[in-house]
């Protein structure tokens, strides 16, 4: 039974994913012990290389999404299942900041497919959670995934590739806007096609995914390469005024939305 | 980045509110033992019980809704353990960050 950890890493002209993903890759093999296969295309992968993956699969990015703040490439998501070379793989987005080895729970988990449905956001305790629309279901989140070489999970990542290609219908139907693809939103379609519409208690990671948001940045409290305690620095907006608040934590994975802040912490 | 020169020149307030309900999700996940092919939450009730009973194997409802038979000591046993570590790390982590202001 092989286990390891594929990483999605396309450069943007706005940022270097390939060096997140080395950055990433790196704490994953000290705090989970596994092999990390990166996908990426020859025009993100440098010439020299500082660090070996496990594998390298050359795949051509989808270069047809669009963000606020430029061009991303986060489709082809679904190719996980094709190009992993485990028999049981995380799949994790490139900003997410591995602190402890509490991934290595979601193989012993009673499943073979699950992701997280639940988010915190740090020093935003009552943010509420994303749905599709008001008029639809909670989004289910791509950023960690876990998954077995079964039939279902197959299923799951070609339907996935399904809702990608016809992701404007899908947006009509469930009232949220199709000008950028997100996985997330594809996943919690797929998920719930597959299931019968339905989404099992078994396909869900059982702690909630950490974000780092908006106004909030995280710093690194040492200059270790594997440091893992952060201060989160918070600016509380209130009568016009800014607050800064903070709180320390440590031995916490958890996600970066603010890739500035991510680049930031990995060069520290 | 020297945090402690940041904290102070920004003049930041630690907020204990937040800190506390980060260690809260932060160990709330740390109760969560896969054993005995279910998913269980390693708290008082669940301890109670199993700590109550006499029988050699008995069928719970685990955090999936499933109906599973375990074997009560072994379960009783791995659920009391990771209680009392986690609660500690919990206790230590909690009075490390009541002293910040």
């Amino acid at each position: 039974m092989t286990r390891g950890v594929l990483l999605f890493a396309f450069n943007s002209p706005k940022y270097n994913y390939y060096e997140m993903a080395v950055a990433t890759a790196k704490r994953i093999n000290h705090f989970l012990g596994l092999p990390v296969t990166l996908v990426t295309d020859s025009e993100s992968l440098p010439v020299k290389q500082s660090y070996e993956f496990d594998n390298v699969i050359l795949a051509p990015a989808d270069k047809s999404n669009r963000r606020d703040w430029g061009v991303w490439y986060n489709k082809g998501r679904y190719r996980a299942y094709q190009f992993s070379p485990y028999d049981e793989t995380l799949l994790l987005d490139t900003d997410y900041m591995v602190n402890s080895d509490k991934l290595l729970k979601t193989f012993d988990l009673p499943t073979d497919f699950c992701c997280h449905d639940t988010t915190s956001f740090l020093m935003h305790p009552k943010a509420a959670q994303e749905m599709l629309s008001v008029y639809s279901f909670n989004t289910l989140w791509a950023t960690v995934i876990m998954f077995k070489k079964t039939k279902r999970a197959e299923q799951i990542f070609n339907c996935l590739e399904m809702v990608q290609n016809n992701f404007e219908h899908y947006a009509n139907i469930h009232g949220f806007i199709a000008a950028t693809f997100r996985n997330d939103y594809g996943l919690t379609l797929a998920t719930r096609i597959v299931n019968g519409q339905t989404t099992p208690n078994e396909d869900i990671i059982p702690w909630n995914l950490l974000h780092v948001g908006k106004n909030t940045s995280a710093y690194s409290n040492t200059k270790d390469e594997f440091n893992t305690e952060y201060t989160v620095m918070f600016d509380n907006w209130n009568r016009g005024k800014i607050r800064k608040e903070y709180i320390t934590i440590k031995d916490t994975d958890f996600h970066v939305m603010n890739k500035e802040n991510f680049m930031e912490l990995i060069s520290e | 980045m020297d945090t402690t020169l940041l904290i102070t020149e920004a003049k930041a307030r630690f907020n204990h509110n937040s800190a506390k309900t980060y260690l809260k999700d932060k160990y709330d996940s740390k109760f969560i033992v896969a054993d005995q092919s279910g998913l269980w939450r390693a708290n008082l009730e669940t301890i109670n019980f199993l700590n109550s009973s006499t029988d050699e194997q008995v069928i719970l409802i685990d955090t999936f809704n499933n109906p599973v038979k375990v074997n009560r000591t072994s379960l009783l046993y791995k659920l009391a353990d990771t209680y009392k570590n986690v609660m500690e790390e919990w206790h230590n982590e909690w009075a490390d960050l009541e002293k910040k202001r």
